[in-house]
């Protein structure tokens, strides 16, 4: 140290402390109120605005829980997603019905917020804490989802397998990785912040030490945009820069939902099912390095849409129907351009429309030193096979394929809704398994 | 009178795929080199059918050090002419896909070509049961030197496949995954580098006519990494991965990220769409 720095060090360590004092006194102030603790942060500046936390009133935006199908499905998607994959651990179907039940009353908890009960400092507390003493919402939806595996003779349920459901096979361009695939059930948390989804993850983790096994994980979000009243909603941007699911059906359209997402009674699937709908999730890496650097006109011909504005050639908006029938011969949208072949828009593929519900992930850098981001990608379906399994065939081979590598993921059955307090997730499952083990 | 042909063949290809007025670079100034590359590529090719027999056989015979001598020149000539083979993406899968492409992995029984017998030879140390696997991997490249015969060379395939064989490098031969058994990938890697600087050779003069700048910052990073290169070069081939230094793997990395920048633009530059 110079002489000439050394007066600095009292000067700053002195500082530190009033800052410090400063902080300490607003602390009860902060707590009282939202907007008195905010001025009053604003007022002091330094180290104590730095690290105030950031202020939303969206913390108390809340979504039903209860209901004939389960949230986060049809549910506009929030900024930030998390998808945990578990075996299931339970013993028997007893065990099984156990589990679902303290799932049915964590998730009823965590999506409407509130306290938690206080126990005995000598003991762990019930809740982490990581959102403060009172659990805020922000918008929380957690969607309980089952994998054909648990459909074993485990719990006796091999005989109420949803007929569509079955353990994920590699499509051409795959490179699955087992420890990122499948699971026995798959729980998708969606709110507003990473840290509230991550909140009840560990809720859930801690509430349910034997009967469930974390498998694999994926966090992902969406870029989140200014507020346009008066304009048409836009779709969220990709990591390829891209806006995905400007062809997504309407979810506000709940006749449309019955016929694109939701299994209806009377289909030729275990009546139990009524209500749920597939899940088909996959964990897709984008070789963004290699993306960024390709001209602009090769990356929009692949995806076949304008990069800035999202419109298929042809046409001025991302909600423009571009014309294929018009341009037989892929002169102006390639017959290989991935719209093109994920939906062709004739009557054929209307059938096998699906509700894309995807999020950005990012997870740190490959061995070759390379950014590992990519899609997280999740879609619904009342009929797995007509819906993402035909799709993904027919994308088969497409140029986009030289940019990007699926590498996880599962097919997943969404359960029914829960009605009511009287309800839980699971319940028809497990009455329908117990009545034919009696009948056999 | 077969030449002729192809050349119509790739005349029409270029005026399909040309951007009108963007370089001054004219379709028909194009038409020679292409025609050069394919006359290379299909070179690489027949050595390599050839150089494959040699390394299938031994295979065959239970000859298992000298399979695992014939192991990485028979591929070099795969990785040179990469950008040509990928376009038949079956017989690039049966031929050069990796355990990663499979989901279970080596025992995968569609994991087959070049890394399946290298996981036997060099991982398990035999050529027991590798018969079958060796007639199928003669028998695709075999089935390659045809379709590429047939091939009529798309002119910004060819130009763009300076910047894969980059992109390839720089996505998985420079982390020392491709040939992770044998740990041969330096050969791999200096296969992709001579394929890059083919093509860029090939079209060097029209580049220079737009752009001198560019091929001057490209040829200097080819030198460097050439360079670095050259240090682990031995009497057979090259040293095995894992005797890149740190310091080396990481003077790599700037040269081939900024050459698969560069060559990103060789494309443009010449007015291909």
């Amino acid at each position: 140290m110079t002489a000439k720095d050394k007066p600095a060090l009292p000067n700053a360590t002195r500082r530190s402390i009033l800052i410090g004092a400063v902080a300490g006194a607003l602390a009860p102030t902060m707590a009282t109120g939202a907007s008195g603790g905010s001025a009053a942060t604003a007022a002091s500046g330094g180290s104590a605005g730095v690290t105030a936390a950031p202020e939303s009133d969206s913390v108390h935006q809340r979504q039903p829980f209860y209901g004939e199908h389960q949230p986060g499905i049809v549910t506009p998607r929030p900024a930030a997603g998390l998808v945990a994959s578990f075996d299931v651990l339970a013993q028997n179907r007893a065990g099984l019905e156990r589990l679902f039940k303290t799932l049915t009353e964590r998730t009823a908890f965590l999506m409407a917020g509130g306290t938690p009960p206080s126990l005995d400092p000598k003991f762990p507390a019930a809740d982490s804490g990581i959102l403060g003493p009172v659990v805020t919402p922000d918008n929380l939806t957690i969607t309980t989802s089952l994998g054909a595996s648990l459909f074993d003779d485990r719990f006796g349920l091999q005989g109420s397998r949803p007929r569509r459901l079955s353990r994920m096979t590699s499509f051409s361009n795959d490179a699955l990785q087992e420890e990122f695939c499948h699971g026995d059930l798959l729980l998708q948390f969606c709110s507003n912040t990473p840290d509230t989804n991550i909140h009840a993850l560990r809720d859930i983790v801690k509430n349910t030490p034997d009967s469930l096994l974390l498998r694999w994980k994926q966090e992902g979000s969406v870029p989140v945009r200014p507020p346009s009243p008066g304009k048409p909603k836009e779709s969220a941007r990709n990591f390829l820069g891209f806006r995905d699911g400007s062809a997504n059906p309407d979810s506000g359209n709940a006749e449309m939902m019955d016929e694109i997402v939701w299994v209806q009674a009377g289909a030729d699937e275990p009546a139990w099912t009524a209500g749920g709908s597939y899940q088909a999730v996959r964990l897709i890496r984008n070789f963004v390095e290699r993306w960024d650097r390709t001209p602009l006109q090769e990356q929009q011909s692949i995806i076949g849409r304008d990069k800035a504005s999202g419109a298929p050639f042809g046409g001025a908006t991302e909600a423009d129907v571009p014309n294929y029938a018009g341009d037989p011969q892929g002169k102006l949208t390639r017959l290989d351009a991935h719209i093109r072949l994920a939906n062709p828009r004739d009557a054929e593929a209307q059938k096998h429309l699906i509700l894309r519900r995807p999020f950005n992930y990012s997870n740190g850098v490959s061995k070759a030193n390379q950014m590992d981001m990519g899609l997280l990608f999740i879609a619904y379906q009342a009929d797995l096979e007509r819906g993402f399994i035909a799709v993904q065939k027919r994308l088969s081979g497409e140029p986009l394929e030289e940019y990007i590598k699926p590498f996880g993921g599962g097919y997943f059955f969404a359960l029914p809704g829960v009605r009511d307090e009287n309800d839980y997730l699971g319940r028809a499952l497990i009455e329908a398994a117990a009545s034919s083990n009696t009948h056999s | 009178m077969k030449f002729k042909r192809q050349f119509a063949l790739s005349l029409a290809a270029l005026s399909a795929s040309f951007a009108p007025a963007i370089a001054a670079v004219s379709p028909l100034d194009l038409v020679q080199p292409i025609a050069d590359y394919k006359i290379y590529v299909q070179g690489k090719i027949d050595t390599l059918v050839k150089d494959t027999k040699a390394f299938t056989d031994a295979v065959k015979a239970g000859d298992l050090a000298k399979a695992k001598a014939l192991y990485a020149p028979a591929r070099v000539n795969y990785e040179t002419i990469e950008p040509i083979a990928e376009l038949f993406s079956d017989l690039d899968g049966a031929i050069d896909s990796r355990a990663d492409d499979h989901e279970q992995k080596e025992k995968s029984a569609d994991f087959t070509g070049f890394h399946r017998i290298e996981y036997g030879l060099f991982s398990q140390n035999t050529t027991d049961g590798l018969g079958p696997l060796a007639d199928k991997l003669y028998a695709d490249v075999t089935d390659l030197q045809k379709r590429v015969a047939g091939l009529t060379v798309p002119p910004e395939k060819a130009v763009d496949g300076a910047a894969g064989l980059l992109e390839e490098v720089a996505s998985s031969k420079i982390s020392g995954e491709e040939d992770r058994y044998s740990h041969t990938d330096l050969w791999d890697f200096q296969a992709n580098i001579d394929g890059a600087q083919k093509i860029v050779a090939l079209v060097e003069p029209l580049v220079s006519k737009e752009d001198p700048a560019l091929i001057k910052t490209v040829n200097d990073n080819f030198a460097t990494v050439d360079g670095i290169l050259a240090k682990y070069k031995t009497a057979d081939g090259f040293e095995t991965y894992d005797k890149l230094s740190d310091a080396d793997r990481k003077a790599l990395a700037g040269p081939v990220t900024a050459l698969a920048e560069d060559l990103s633009k060789l494309r443009g530059t010449l007015g291909l769409s």
